[in-house]
């Protein structure tokens, strides 16, 4: 009889779950689209108004979040395109086309990694201390202090953040890009044995434009994901260590989740809408 | 206090609820200009939250605040930095910006809201650190300071735009006893030279009799006293005189009679 009575309860605490964790996601959702609203809102005075977000603060960030991550950047990039070489050998070996090594990792960094790898490193390096700097902020009074000394939060503090990284995030691609390649050359040319001339042309003959222009298009999208999943997280910050911890972890996650998505939509519409 | 002093804050009827639950119940209450008025209550009781109404972070259910002539409930954002303009906070953590220098705080509302020369904000910020006594201190960071001094920083940024108001909550928190009534010092110092209202949330009886010109007692979000100082060490409420000696027994029972504690645990 106990049991009876229970488990429908149970059913219903579980679909009840399911409904209010669904509202809760889009509540978020509808809070980020509305800091997204307001940050456009900023740039746009910004056009009208010189003073409304400040060029330190932009390079500022620009210094924290590009120079400061070019190293490990360059690192990943590097080992992914060595990688990338390895295992298209290792497939083109079966058809004697070992010699499109080089065209496959150009390709294949240029449209898909370059973007992924820099978009991924940053939301956990910039992304997680935007997040953690921004909760610390507001568990410290400093947000409240901004609004009462009459300053826009999302100006002083999103806006600059968002602009930095719309402009680092592409840099940062086409470093990853190229360092992807540079990889691949490596391991083609000393792994494989392939001719460092052959190896080149081949990796520039694959390489189209569009291939450069629709990655450094994706890492725009995705560095206003990071910037904004990341401040968004760091603003609704409630109590103390534990609610920053939490903010930070989220904002990774939720970043690298919304990249990942809007990645494949950005590819399938780059694919079917412009072809060739 | 003065018949002729303008009440440079009005509230009425001033009502906030958290999903059901009530915090501030109907508050009225007039503030004078330049004098110094100190909302006083236990820990819980909605002083925060009240102040929290004034500098306009919170909006109420309910009811209207009045600041200079300007009623900030449904006012708009641009509105409201206007207002904001006119008071200045010190935040009971003191709020200070980490990534900026002691002087680099005290300018920021300077180089935000006005077109002053550099030249002229480090002067201007000079003298504010020097109304605070830390003169010299422009190149610290917050964190190479001590708590007393971030409270006496904070105080400086506070009045950097020489605001009509200044809010205060919990100036003496976390502080000795000397430095807590150095702070005290200063919050009268700055109302009787400088003609500022001053806004006092505390729950420090010492200090709230020491500075305040009106003393405003809450419990449980509703007004239960308001008076001079003296006025409320002389009140017959038997939850002020509990409250002002600081005693564990009184109007507030330490220990539960046994009927009300099978009472309350039958209820839950």
């Amino acid at each position: 009889m106990t049991e009876f009575n229970t488990s429908p309860g149970k059913i219903r605490g579980f679909f009840g779950k399911i409904g209010q964790n669904t509202g809760l996601f889009f509540a978020g959702e509808g809070r980020l689209f509305d800091l997204f609203k307001s940050v456009v809102k900023v740039f746009g005075m910004a056009l009208i108004r010189k003073k409304t977000v400040k060029s330190e603060h932009v390079f500022q960030q620009i210094v924290l979040m590009g120079v400061e991550s070019l190293g490990i950047i360059c690192l990943v990039a590097v080992a992914v395109g060595m990688i990338l070489a390895l295992q298209a050998a290792y497939q083109l070996k079966q058809f004697g086309a070992v010699l499109y090594t080089g065209g496959l990792v150009s390709v294949s960094m240029a449209r898909e990694l370059g973007p992924l790898i820099a978009a991924i490193l940053i939301s956990g390096r910039v992304g997680a201390r935007m997040a953690a700097e921004l909760g610390t902020m507001k568990t410290q009074e400093e947000v409240d202090a901004l609004t009462t000394m009459g300053l826009n939060s999302v100006r002083y503090l999103v806006a600059p953040r968002c602009l930095s990284l719309i402009i680092v995030l592409p840099c940062l691609t086409v470093i990853s890009q190229v360092m992807g390649m540079v990889g691949g050359f490596l391991v083609g040319t000393l792994g494989i044995g392939i001719d460092p001339y052959m190896y080149v042309e081949k990796n520039f003959d694959a390489l189209v434009i569009k291939d450069v222009y629709t990655g450094i298009i994706k890492s725009v999208v995705f560095a206003i994901l990071i910037a904004l999943v990341s401040c968004h997280e760091g603003l609704s910050v409630d109590g103390g260590a534990e609610g920053v911890g939490k903010a930070t972890t989220q904002a990774v996650v939720t970043s690298i989740i919304l990249i990942i998505i809007c990645d494949c939509i950005a590819t399938a519409i780059f694919y079917y809408a412009l072809p060739g | 206090m003065n018949n002729e002093t303008k009440n440079i804050i009005e509230i009425k009827n001033l009502v906030k609820t958290f999903d059901d639950r009530s915090v501030l119940d109907g508050i009225n209450l007039e503030i004078p200009e330049g004098e110094i008025t100190v909302i006083m209550g236990g820990s819980g009781c909605g002083k925060s939250t009240l102040l929290r109404h004034l500098v306009g972070l919170l909006t109420p259910t309910e009811g209207s605040i009045m600041i200079d002539g300007e009623n900030i409930v449904g006012i708009s954002e641009n509105g409201m930095n206007c207002v904001r303009r006119k008071f200045g906070m010190l935040f009971q953590g003191a709020a200070l910006f980490n990534s900026l220098t002691v002087g680099e705080n005290v300018a920021l509302p300077l180089r935000e809201h006005t077109d002053l020369k550099d030249t002229i904000i480090q002067i201007i910020v000079k003298v504010k650190l020097e109304l605070v006594g830390l003169t010299g201190f422009e190149h610290f960071m917050p964190h190479q300071i001590s708590g007393g001094m971030k409270k006496r920083v904070a105080l400086a940024r506070a009045i950097a735009l020489d605001p009509k108001i200044v809010f205060y909550d919990e100036p003496g928190a976390g502080l000795d006893p000397i430095t807590a009534a150095m702070i005290d010092q200063l919050i009268l110092d700055l109302s009787r030279k400088l003609r500022i209202t001053s806004v006092v949330v505390t729950h420090e009886m010492k200090s709230a009799f020491r500075i305040a010109d009106k003393i405003v007692i809450l419990r449980k979000g509703k007004i239960l006293e308001t008076g001079t100082g003296a006025q409320i060490q002389n009140s017959k409420n038997s939850y002020v005189q509990q409250f002002i000696s600081g005693e564990p027994d009184g109007a507030i029972p330490l220990m539960q009679t046994s009927e009300a504690y099978l009472k309350g645990l039958l209820e839950t």
